[in-house]
């Protein structure tokens, strides 16, 4: 599945990766990301995830093909 | 070609949501006059030359266009619908802004004023809380920091789960 990553997840991980585990959901991405990257721990409980661009909740399936957006607090305005 | 004020509909305008170039309000307010209208509400959110203390040299705004361009729409389209709107638009930059500059635009208009006050209110707090856009605060300083406006995670325990100025507004008047 194709990760892409904004703001100040970028100071965590690239802009764009691609994930070749066997993830089944949400929760189970986020799960590996924090293993890969501890110190991103913090920003990834507080970010929102979007599966081909919809908002999704943490126990959403995900399938190999998916592009999957982490998208940190809006901080607009 | 720019629609004139007498002939758009009433509905939102086709401006884009997302902007690189500085915000042009006095053309933006330009297309608001309806003759339906006898309301309109401007609301400007600038950058300030200071923040947590600090001077800000300047603000840098990154967006993830696919899904802000039609989440402000979407936001606009509702107020217009749930507030009987005669216009409504939100427009947001992208890149570096300058204090002084406009960061965002939210102009909306109604026969009356209650009615745009409080559909412009709500655009620009949701727009600020659920929107992917993100600012980078660089301050004199050399220093830089990424800035976090909706910590409403925190209370909810849901980053989907907002709390909003316009909820707090109705709830406690």
């Amino acid at each position: 599945m194709n990760i892409q990553t904004f703001a100040a997840l970028k100071d965590y991980f690239s802009a764009n990766f691609n994930v070749t585990e066997n993830l089944h959901h949400i929760s189970d991405l986020k799960t590996f990301l924090i293993q890969q990257n501890p110190a991103a721990q913090d920003i990834l409980n507080i970010s929102r995830f979007a599966v081909n661009d919809i908002f999704v909740d943490l126990d959403f399936e995900i399938k190999q093909h998916d592009t999957i957006c982490i998208i940190p607090p809006s901080s607009g305005g | 070609m720019i629609p004139s004020a007498l002939s758009h509909p009433v509905a939102e305008a086709s401006i884009a949501p997302l902007s690189a170039l500085p915000l042009d309000l006095v053309a933006l307010l330009s297309l608001a006059h309806h003759p339906k209208a006898g309301a309109v509400v401007l609301f400007s959110g600038e950058v300030r030359d200071n923040s947590q203390g600090k001077a800000v040299d300047y603000l840098e705004y990154e967006a993830y266009p696919a899904m802000a361009i039609k989440m402000i729409h979407a936001i606009v389209a509702e107020a217009i619908t749930r507030w009987k709107l005669t216009y409504a638009i939100a427009q947001h930059r992208t890149g570096k802004v300058q204090s002084g500059e406009s960061a965002v635009v939210v102009i909306t208009t109604s026969p009356h004023r209650a009615e745009a006050y409080a559909a412009n209110r709500y655009i620009i707090d949701r727009i600020k809380h659920e929107a992917p856009i993100w600012k980078c605060e660089y301050f004199t300083d050399g220093t830089k920091e990424w800035g976090g406006n909706c910590n409403c995670q925190k209370q909810t325990g849901d980053a989907n789960k907002h709390i909003y100025e316009f909820d707090h507004q109705h709830q406690t008047t």
